[in-house]
């Protein structure tokens, strides 16, 4: 469903994304993991064709990300980790625009929204009265989701989607892109938070400085390296295993 | 319930097309502005109405000047007309441009959406224009009706000037467009978002300065014109362009003026084309840059930025000894040196509020030269000292808006009793930064004219009221810099405070002058600087007494 062929993206003698290179079949949740800076939005940014290239390649459900920019564009749906909206629509008025751009019959389209609302627990009238500006970051976070999956794309990108979410909407959450999952759309999962990484995607791919470290199920590979858990094992991966220790003579720096 | 045999499958409600989605969006989001964030919900900006309805109202009341040139040639009317018309959309365009065309958020909502970045270029384009045909046909209006009735208008009149102005709006956008997207290709998309920041800043400067000087180029005072359509020195000005389809359709139709229209046409074709044809896909690559996030290392080094050096050292560190004052201080410098929504508003803001001094002082040898010593001799000079003290006042009154107002949150967590001591450092910022540097500049200016040097210290009376200047409008602490939504600023209540500095600037000036003609100039001088100090240690106390209040 999605093919990286040595895709790499430099700024200027900077590389931040060094030739990835990985295939994800249909049906998959893929965790995306690394560290801050270690080319997880790039990468997702230039697989939604919202940055181009600076070479290699990449295809997303069989269309060419360079040949065909707008066919990989109708088929992804993406959540960024910016959760950005237009803050002086209202949620209806916003959702409604994103429905048109994929043509979507304006009928069809609010029958989907209320599909969403519901599932979300939002209420309508919030959706048509108040502007997105004065949503909490929950409530714009739905909406986010909602506009990510509104046209039913077979591949959704998310970037931190949990940011925000309170713990009901976060379990649901979980549980719908499990079930989408199973009903064969292509999730990949890009988040910070790894034990829910852990519990939710098939696999994981991790990198960092541009350049893939590892790849697998997650419960192999834990097993494999022996670190018990996922986030152990990110942290010896990464060079976050000092990282408790410096806490702990950091956090005596605060004594009076 | 089964349907009926005949029964059509039910019609849906087909989508928008992309395009025109686009269109709609960007025309909702223009006249709503693109942050509510935090607004209260009645003041939610829902209905634009009102607002687009009163900004109309205000183009066409500016419109009636127009009247003022009834009797005059078509020519000499629409030269006024299209000058007045492409400043008005020149600072329209300029300053709506930037946040139009490269908004940082919008990558991350619509890029990875199934549309162009040439759809959303036209998209765009086509609400620029859409909104300035709004204004020029607002301002327009009465100039029309003046063409119309005149002798050599008639009735052709109003069908010339509608497609002239027509052909001027997107002169003018298209150029403003076209200035980004040369930007882009020559210096490269890394430092596209300062240089888009400094090209907006400088090109409302230059169309407000040009929207001073031009007019006084072309007419003398009265509106008598110094021009016609024969003067080869017309053809270098673009309204003149404009002005000569209408007088080629509904005036003399000589033959320069249908030269005049040839070249308006041409070079507005020639700017669509570079435009939003031959540069569009720069565009794309700009849209994308903004999409991209790269830290790149500083060519500094380690070492420290010139504003935390200057603060720490004398005489800035004696000044700003209060740590807060000089927290406060720091961060409207940066702001104003930094802020692409700060320089957008401060900058064009402040262009014709320096400009006039100028205008006035070299107005005033025009018209005196050779006219023997008068009472009022070197008014000029004083009014200018005193209308310089404006520059702290609207600098402050625009500094306390900001994008990023919530930030200012941090001002209330900190163990600060009130907002006294960051209002004195924003106050600082603008004194130093802005105010003093007009000053210098004005004085230098003045200095080198022969016959003002001996009247250099007519300015005295308004740099002494300064202080109050600066200090008003801290007053209840309403000088937070950065503290409210860009949103919320309102020009209204500016505008009457502006009007109050200029009428107690003339009272000041007129007094200053008065004395130094009376010989008794330094009395006058001391007496102000004594009321001055009262009042500014009055209003310091009331200031140095106000508390936050509640944020609801």
């Amino acid at each position: 469903m999605i093919s990286l062929q040595q895709l790499t993206k430099r700024y200027g003698a900077q590389t931040a994304v060094d030739s990835l290179t990985f295939e994800i079949p249909a049906g998959q949740i893929v965790g995306f993991l690394g560290p801050n800076g270690a080319g997880k939005s790039t990468t997702l940014k230039m697989l939604t064709g919202m940055v181009t290239p600076s070479a290699g390649t990449a295809t997303v459900c069989g269309f060419d990300l360079l040949r065909e920019p707008l066919e990989v564009k109708r088929h992804v749906g993406f959540v960024p980790d910016s959760g950005a909206v237009f803050e002086s629509l209202t949620g209806l008025e916003y959702l409604e625009m994103v429905a048109a751009l994929y043509a979507i019959p304006r009928d069809s389209a609010l029958l989907r929204i209320r599909q969403f609302i519901s599932f979300f627990d939002l209420s309508f009238e919030t959706l048509t009265d108040k502007l997105l500006g004065a949503y909490s970051k929950g409530m714009r976070r739905k909406v986010v989701i909602t506009a990510a999956l509104l046209h039913n794309p077979p591949v959704v990108f998310f970037d931190e989607p949990l940011d925000g979410l309170d713990a009901n909407a976060a379990v649901g959450f979980k549980a719908l892109i499990q079930t989408l999952a199973r009903e064969g759309k292509t999730i990949v999962y890009s988040s910070h938070i790894l034990d829910v990484v852990e519990r939710v995607c098939d696999r994981v791919i991790i990198i960092d400085k541009g350049r893939l470290l590892l790849d697998g199920r997650p419960d192999e590979l834990v097993a494999t390296h022996q670190s018990g858990t996922l986030e152990k094992l990110f942290t010896q991966l990464t060079g976050g295993a000092e990282m408790e220790r410096r806490a702990e003579d950091f956090a005596k720096t605060f004594r009076p | 319930m089964n349907p009926p045999p005949d029964a059509k499958p039910p019609v849906l409600n087909p989508a928008l097309s992309p395009e025109k989605t686009l269109r709609r969006l960007f025309l909702t989001l223009f006249l709503r502005g693109r942050s509510s964030r935090g607004l209260r919900k009645e003041a939610t900006p829902k209905s634009v109405g009102s607002k687009l309805a009163l900004t109309l109202v205000v183009y066409a009341a500016f419109g009636l000047i127009a009247l003022a040139f009834h009797g005059q040639p078509v020519f000499v009317l629409s030269v006024y007309l299209h000058s007045m018309t492409l400043v008005f959309l020149g600072m329209f365009v300029a300053s709506s441009a930037g946040e139009v065309l490269f908004n940082k958020e919008e990558a991350d909502i619509l890029m990875h959406r199934p549309v162009t970045a040439r759809a959303l270029l036209w998209a765009k384009i086509g609400v620029l224009v859409q909104v300035s045909l709004w204004l020029a046909g607002a301002f327009n209006l009465a100039g029309l009706l003046v063409g119309t009735f005149s002798a050599e208008g008639g009735w052709l009149f109003p069908m010339a000037h509608a497609l002239s102005t027509v052909l001027a709006a997107l002169f003018c956008t298209g150029s403003v467009v076209l200035v980004y997207q040369l930007c882009l290709r020559w210096f490269g998309r890394e430092r596209l978002d300062g240089l888009m920041t400094t090209m907006q800043v400088l090109v409302s400067v230059v169309v407000v300065i040009g929207g001073q000087v031009v007019p006084r180029l072309l007419f003398r005072p009265g509106g008598t014109p110094k021009f016609s359509s024969d003067s080869w020195w017309v053809a270098l000005l673009p309204p003149a362009w404009f002005a000569g389809l209408d007088d080629a359709i509904a005036g003399r139709g000589t033959g320069s003026s249908w030269l005049l229209a040839a070249a308006g046409l041409i070079a507005t074709a020639t700017v669509m084309w570079l435009a939003f044809g031959k540069l569009a896909r720069d565009y794309e690559t700009g849209l994308q840059a903004l999409g991209e996030t790269v830290s790149r290392r500083s060519p500094r080094g380690t070492r420290r930025r010139w504003l935390d050096v200057l603060v720490s050292v004398p005489p800035l560190s004696w000044w700003l000894r209060d740590s807060v004052s000089r927290g406060s201080f720091v961060l409207t410098t940066a702001y104003m040196m930094r802020d692409r929504d700060v320089k957008l508003r401060l900058y064009p803001g402040l262009a014709p509020m320096l400009m006039l001094p100028f205008v006035l002082l070299f107005q005033n040898r025009g018209q005196s030269a050779g006219a023997p010593a008068g009472a009022f001799d070197g008014f000029g000079l004083a009014f200018a000292g005193g209308y310089l003290g404006m520059i702290p006042l609207l600098a402050l009154s625009i500094v306390k808006f900001s994008q990023q107002w919530q930030a200012a949150d941090i001002f209330r967590i900190a163990p600060i009793a009130g907002p006294a001591a960051l209002c004195h450092g924003a106050r600082r910022a603008v004194l130093l930064f802005l105010a003093v540097p007009a000053w210098i500049i004005f004085g230098l200016v003045a200095w080198f004219l022969p016959g003002e040097r001996s009247h250099l210290p007519l300015m005295l009376p308004g740099i002494i009221a300064l202080p109050i200047y600066a200090m008003a409008p801290c007053l209840g602490g309403n000088a937070v810099p950065l503290s409210m939504p860009s949103e919320e600023a309102k020009s209204a209540g500016r505008g009457i405070a502006m009007i109050g500095v200029m009428l107690v600037s003339v009272v000041i000036s007129g007094l200053a002058t008065w004395a130094w003609s009376g010989g008794w100039f330094w009395w006058f001088v001391l007496a102000e600087t004594i009321l001055v100090a009262g009042l500014y240690t009055g209003m310091r106390a009331s200031l140095a007494s106000a508390r936050w209040d509640s944020v609801d």
